[in-house]
């Protein structure tokens, strides 16, 4: 089995290992079959809303893994949109220069927030993936700053041309996989929460084998676990690998 | 290695695309997953007016399926709990009742509570709390259920030392805020995750204080699973979590 994981956090400070533990997790990982991962930043190392050195210091964090593992690691730049149109633009072409791949936004602002608009100008213009943060949660007080499936429609219906990564699946639920059902410019990955059965087989029949994509959020989660959300599911040995390695290799246009 | 699942259920759970295992479908599905023996419950039990109907079915249903072990739900809450233990108790079969405090209405220190305790340790019963039985972050709109917390766990243990007392459904840092303060809690691993969840886990709580638990048919059974046959640990600890410690609890 080969495995390419879309959501990672190789560093966080909640693990307490710093870099030393990101080496050992990606040795985990590759233990695990999972060849490539993505590299989303420790988004919540400095709250929901970080200032722009506090981003700069979050996205080094990912480059420096991005040249200690080449080939291994496709670094994301961790973005807060509130910081105005000059900020976000800094940041993004700071990260392109230095070969990130995609844009990932978690709780400074809800995704149909018209902030949106540069980073998502900036997205199409270097053909950057945007992978947000979503859940669709039971007693949302925080729709403010707190993307539910149906914003992240909102946004992929406003930007058709970016392709987005809708977050965690199992806290989406059966509500935001058909929220997103008629965006072909969203897909979703895996992870999120501890693992709800029938939801990716539900996805899988809602959005197509194309649209569902293994992804982890470790260290928060557990890689067997996650693999095996998948890999467990009644779902047949080609669309587990879709869903495990092809979809992300296209997606980042990987070798 | 052998498994012994300490908690999966048998019936329908309305909110979610679930399979509805009958023991027969359940025991069929575990086994595909190497798992050799279960402790079940009733979902029935949960949103009906009393458990007495779907535990009366659990053990009717259960009997010919030497590998589930059926675990009554009982609500203290009731006025009938103790004829409902007593009737149930009564089934050879029956080593352990599960109560389930936030779906039932009622915190730990229901006084209620102290006697159905008592009543537990005379019949040399063992006691499951679950603590939570979806991601309640999702929980379905028109339920507002908040997981057991910790501290009111703690409490309870702290006066009823001599019950033992099998907690379900903790997340990782709850199992390891109770375990270490507990000697004798077992803590099911049903929702415990890190990205080395056994080692973690194992560096603050001793192997004997934690079972290997599926929740199906809420999580995927392969998943629950994985979490032990890949963790790098001694094979003899491993042994113990996958079915030892869930064997000496209920003998
Ligand atoms: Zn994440």
């Amino acid at each position: 089995m080969r495995a390419i994981d879309i959501h990672t956090h190789p560093i966080l400070r909640d693990d307490h290992r710093g870099r030393g533990g990101a080496d050992q997790l990606i040795q985990r990982a590759q233990a695990h079959g999972i060849r490539h991962l993505v590299a989303l930043g420790d988004v919540l190392a400095y709250g929901r809303s970080p200032t722009e050195a506090q981003l700069r210091k979050i996205n080094d964090d990912t480059y420096w893994l991005m040249q200690r593992h080449p080939g291994v690691i496709t670094g994301f730049c961790h973005l807060n949109p509130t910081l105005g149109e000059r900020a976000v633009r800094r940041e993004i072409e700071r990260c392109v220069a230095r070969g990130f791949r995609g844009l990932k936004l978690e709780i400074a602002n809800n995704a149909r927030d018209a902030c949106m608009r540069p980073l998502m100008t900036a997205a199409q213009q270097h053909g950057l993936v945007l992978l947000q943060h979503a859940w669709s949660m039971t007693k949302i007080r925080q729709r403010s700053f707190h993307t539910d499936p149906e914003d992240v429609a909102t946004l992929a219906n406003r930007f058709p041309n970016v392709r987005i990564i809708m977050a965690h699946l199992t806290g989406c639920g059966v509500r935001g996989v058909l929220a997103v059902k008629s965006c072909p410019n969203v897909v979703v990955d895996t992870s999120g929460a501890a693992p709800e059965a029938g939801l990716v087989e539900y996805a899988v029949a809602q959005l197509g084998s194309e649209r569902v994509l293994y992804g982890s959020d470790a260290p928060i989660r557990d890689f067997a676990v996650a693999l095996a959300r998948i890999t467990g599911a009644r779902l047949d040995a080609q669309t587990q690998q879709k869903i495990l390695h092809d979809n992300a290799r296209a997606l980042l246009r990987l070798p | 290695m052998n498994y012994f699942d300490a908690n999966t259920w048998t019936g329908r759970w309305p909110f979610a695309f679930n399979e509805e295992h009958s023991p027969r479908s359940l025991a069929a599905h575990l086994r595909q997953h190497g798992i050799g023996r279960a402790l079940v419950s009733p979902l029935d039990a949960v949103f009906a007016p009393g458990p007495g109907p779907a535990n009366l079915k659990l053990l009717r249903t259960t009997e010919g399926f030497a590998g589930l072990v059926p675990v009554p739900v009982i609500n203290p809450a009731l006025a009938n709990w103790r004829e409902e233990l007593t009737a149930r108790a009564a089934d050879p079969r029956v080593r352990a009742v599960r109560i389930l405090p936030r779906y039932h209405n009622y915190r730990l220190n229901l006084p209620a509570l102290r006697e159905f305790a008592d009543e537990l340790v005379r019949r040399k019963l063992r006691l499951i709390v679950q603590v939570r039985l979806i991601d309640e972050r999702h929980e379905f709109h028109a339920m507002n259920l908040k997981p057991v917390p910790p501290a009111e766990l703690r409490t309870f243990l702290t006066f009823r030392p001599k019950l033992p007392v099998l907690a379900s459904g903790l997340l990782r840092s709850e199992i390891l805020t109770l375990a270490s303060k507990h000697a004798d809690l077992l803590a099911d691993l049903s929702f415990a995750e890190w990205h080395d969840t056994i080692p973690h886990l194992l560096a603050e709580v001793p192997a004997r204080q934690l079972v290997f638990a599926s929740h199906t048919p809420f999580l995927v059974t392969a998943a629950a699973r994985a979490k032990i046959s890949t963790a790098q640990v001694a094979a003899a600890k491993l042994r113990r979590i996958a079915s030892g410690n869930l064997e000496r609890w209920l003998h």
